[in-house]
């Protein structure tokens, strides 16, 4: 007869039941996003075959965009890239720079080789910021588009962009950061979900109002608040005026395994979200709002350490709050390129960063998780994010301790473990080897297939050494935020673009 | 009990002895086997998938760099010189090589869209005789063929590109197969029907304009603003038609976009009666439409209604009456500058100020003088003309 089971093994049978639960249901969400995402591709690819996005180039009917920049310190680069934005494929746009604060020549560049004037603009503070010092426009015509607000500093890129919504004239805004790289396409590629599903339907709500004498209104359809796209590291392509003319992978080992992150976060994980709409994050570096619904819900939040993810959050509540229907999608198409930190010191900091932001918005939004009124965003998008991103570290650091315990004490089944491990390490990299053939299937990114097939290499490779840093510095993050530890924050020192230089020899 | 597979292998063939092995495993360990197989034949089959498809995508492009070029210089040498252009002989007289298009390299499915694809590029950017004549290659190659063909396919991307093919090179479509494909299911597919029924029906290019229940999206809305303005020998009918009449609100707004487009004066009653209309959006959009025709009668009934309605329609109302510009109104500006709490109305109410001709510099003077801090920067804000907003 079998002996009863001791306390700690019933602890122990209960522990390795749930993460094997947790980690099924995890790899299971994976698997669906793959299938939805592909779905979400192969749509969008239909659509693009016959759709004529030049269309909207002399329309008179072309909704107008914002382009906002925050801009510290980036004297070295400012010029190239103000050009970039300025070139961008669109009819109705205008390309805001805020400096926030610069100590370096960035504002006195601006002013002589735009030929910039201070004018007299009256700005209305409807999302705070720091005070905004001066606002130049050009004196030349061709740079009519080109406002250019200097700002005190406010030590974080909310704020200035915050400012820069502010000065905005057009219905929506395009955030992005002033040294990453634009295709010429984005605003026509970026404002079509916007247009696709916006309709202005409205609904007669209650009896005449005994002010105005009419029935007040509510809108019925679905408004699109916020858009995003691919986003790739820059590190290694060939960059000539501001346009990229060769791409490739990044050499260095963390941009490179941040460059296969980044394609299975956005092409597989972003677009699949988007097709249930639940996104949760439309990213910093390159994102389409509208701005109402954004002033609204307040704008940025200076003080939070996931500025983007927060203002998504906050968008969607307000839209669940006054009834209405929203949605936030994502397109397939890589549409910007950044710098990626290119060391592991700059890289630790990044991500410590965003380990701090998570946490911070589980906690300052925990009334949302599992609220049923706050519908998928309760019930889905905060649910996901608590235990699978943000709890998954935590899961996995418990799971190595218990390992290493069942190793010590002599407990481990060798040929099981074994079997759990590869398990898990192959369905990772079946995963990441999927994005990567979803990216190719969008476009034929890179010129090799050496390129690519090196790239998705990594995949074998990340598990053991890229994870285990994620895993780390998300951890830190948490402490910092748990011991409110005060944030530091750090210039990342440009390398800049440029052509490939000729080799030696 | 766990036994290790050797002691398996003891007792049973291998093939045995690895069922045997699987089916006393426990159950999250049958799972995990099962999971490795799938994800080891699955990450193959997409590195497969990966360099079968960089192999068809490199050997479409070396493809497309021959034939693309060979067209060029077909369509350049017999189409775009082609001596009976110069010597004016009609069209329909001009003798084609067509031969000489029906080369092996544009024999293939591939060859013939690539073809049919350059022709009706080229069609884009020739008008008149040039235009004419790749038409007429497109129909004795019979490449229409190919295009109807599409229009047939169970597919609703075939289809639309079908019919966006054939709208290109102005090809008629009879009603009766277009006319029900205005009214599909598919979005994409109802509104490019919508686009060709425009382009192409001979006799009532609007018709849809009366049956169309669902609201067009503002992407629709951009591209039939494009067809209706860019197609030549349309008849454009008066648009209060269906200001007056259409329950379709996205319709409604549309037209008013395409009032102010040609400038239909005679339309402007129809749209002052959308003045009493429920919907803020479409009263917004109407006095919008209003402003921009400079229609003078409404602007008594503009300030009359400005104090009943939200935000939205009060800022398009002092737009209209800049924009209108008769300057009977500057006392009520004035007053809406000086007094609103809103900073918007403020600066509307001032940029119209500064617009009306008949607003005299001492008038701004005194505002500029007396006015606050922040007035006295709306109204240099609205003064300077490297400001557009």
């Amino acid at each position: 007869m079998d002996e009863p089971l001791s306390f700690w093994e019933h602890i122990r049978n209960i522990y390795e039941s749930t993460v094997f639960i947790y980690g099924m249901t995890m790899l299971l969400c994976y698997a669906l996003l793959a299938i939805l995402s592909f779905i979400g591709i192969r749509r969008a690819q239909k659509r693009d075959s016959y759709s004529d996005y030049k269309k909207l180039l002399g329309s008179p009917l072309a909704p107008g965009i914002s382009v906002i920049a925050p801009a510290f310190n980036e004297g070295v680069t400012i010029i190239q890239n103000v050009r970039s934005l300025l070139t961008l494929n669109y009819s109705r746009f205008e390309v805001i720079i805020v400096n926030d604060g610069s100590t370096d020549d960035t504002l006195e560049k601006l002013i002589s080789e735009f030929e910039m004037v201070q004018v007299d603009f009256a700005y209305n503070e409807k999302i705070k910021s720091q005070p905004v010092r001066r606002i130049f426009k050009s004196a030349n015509l061709a740079y009519d588009k080109l406002v250019v607000v200097d700002k005190v500093n406010g030590k974080s890129k909310a704020d200035a962009s915050n400012a820069g919504i502010n000065v905005s004239s057009f219905p929506y805004f395009l955030c992005t950061d002033v040294d990453c790289i634009i295709e010429k396409d984005t605003l026509l590629k970026m404002i079509q979900p916007f247009m696709h599903e916006e309709g202005n339907r409205i609904r007669e709500v209650g009896d005449p109002c005994p002010e105005c004498g009419y029935i007040h209104v509510v809108e019925e359809n679905r408004r699109v608040i916020a858009v995003g796209a691919t986003l790739r590291m820059v590190n290694n392509c060939e960059v000539e005026e501001g346009v990229i003319t060769r791409m490739r992978p990044p050499r260095a080992l963390i941009p490179r395994f941040q460059e296969m992150e980044y394609i299975r976060s956005y092409v597989l994980g972003k677009l699949g979200w988007s097709m249930i709409n639940c996104v949760p994050n439309v990213s910093g570096g390159l994102g389409l709002f509208d701005k109402e619904v954004c002033i609204k819900a307040g704008g940025y939040d200076p003080r939070s350490f996931g500025e983007d993810m927060d203002l998504v959050t906050r968008m969607c509540t307000y839209m669940r709050d006054n009834k209405q229907k929203y949605a936030v999608r994502y397109i397939p198409s890589t549409q910007c390129w950044t710098e990626g930190p290119p060391n592991l010191k700059i890289f630790s900091r990044q991500r410590t960063r965003w380990g701090r932001g998570l946490i911070q918005i589980m906690s300052i939004h925990k009334k949302i998780i599992f609220n049923p009124k706050y519908g998928r965003l309760g019930m889905v998008v905060f649910p996901y994010n608590l235990f699978f991103e943000f709890l998954a570290p935590i899961v996995e650091i418990t799971g190595i301790l218990y390992y290493i315990y069942i190793v010590v004490t002599g407990q481990i089944n060798w040929h099981y473990a074994l079997i759990l491990l590869l398990f898990v390490y192959l369905y990772a990299v079946m995963i990441t080897t999927f994005a990567i053939l979803w990216d190719q299937i969008t476009y034929r990114y890179y010129k090799t297939w050496r390129e690519v097939i090196g790239l998705a290499m990594m995949a074998f490779l990340e598990p053991i050494i890229y994870h285990p840093l994620i895993v780390f510095f998300a951890l830190r993050g948490y402490y910092y935020f748990i011991t409110g530890r005060k944030h530091v924050w750090g210039n990342m020192q440009r390398q800049g673009f440029g052509r490939a230089k000729p080799q030696a020899g | 009990m766990w036994q290790d597979f050797n002691s398996y292998l003891l007792e049973y063939p291998s093939l045995d002895a690895a069922i045997y092995y699987f089916i006393n495993l426990p159950l999250v360990i049958q799972i995990a086997c099962v999971f490795i197989v799938i994800a080891f034949l699955a990450t193959l089959f997409a590195y497969g998938s990966i360099l079968v498809r960089r192999f068809k995508g490199g050997r479409r492009d070396r493809r497309m760099s021959v034939i693309i070029p060979r067209i060029d210089t077909l369509l350049t040498e017999h189409i775009i010189l082609n001596e009976g252009l110069s010597e004016n002989i009609p069209i329909d007289q001009i003798q084609l090589p067509l031969e000489e298009f029906r080369i092996p390299l544009l024999r293939s499915r591939f060859g013939k869209q690539m073809l049919i694809d350059r022709i009706v590029s080229y069609k884009k950017s020739f008008t008149g005789s040039i235009g004419a004549l790749l038409r007429q290659l497109y129909l004795e190659l019979e490449l229409d063929k190919v295009s109807f063909k599409k229009m047939k396919s169970p597919k609703w991307n075939r289809k639309v590109q079908g019919m966006i093919e054939l709208t290109d090179m102005d090809m008629s479509i009879s009603d009766v197969n277009i006319l029900p494909l205005t009214n599909s299911k598919n979005r994409e597919l109802r509104a490019e029907a919508r686009n060709a029924y425009i382009k192409l029906s001979k006799n009532e290019p609007f018709k849809f304009f009366d049956i169309v229940t669902e609201p067009l999206l503002m992407w629709d809305q951009i591209e039939l603003f494009k067809t209706i303005t860019t197609t030549e020998e349309i008849s454009i009918p008066n648009f209060a038609r269906w200001v007056t009449y259409s329950s379709n609100k996205s319709i409604v707004s549309f037209c008013l976009k395409l009032i102010v487009h040609y400038n239909q004066q005679d339309a402007a009653p129809a749209v002052m009666r959308l003045l009493e209309n429920k919907d803020h959006v479409l009263r917004a959009n109407a006095i919008n439409c209003l402003g921009k025709l400079r229609y003078e009668e409404a602007e008594d009934k503009l300030v009359s209604i400005y104090s009943n309605q939200p935000l939205n329609c009060q800022i398009e109302i002092l737009k209209a009456l800049g924009r209108i510009d008769t300057g009977g109104h500057v006392l009520f500006l004035r007053q809406e500058f000086l007094h609103s709490s809103d900073f918007d109305i403020r600066k509307n109410a001032a940029k119209s100020l500064i617009k009306t001709t008949g607003v005299s510099q001492d008038l701004i003077r005194e505002l500029i003088d007396t006015g606050t801090a922040e007035n006295k920067l709306i109204l240099k804000h609205c003064m300077n003309p490297l400001i557009k907003f």
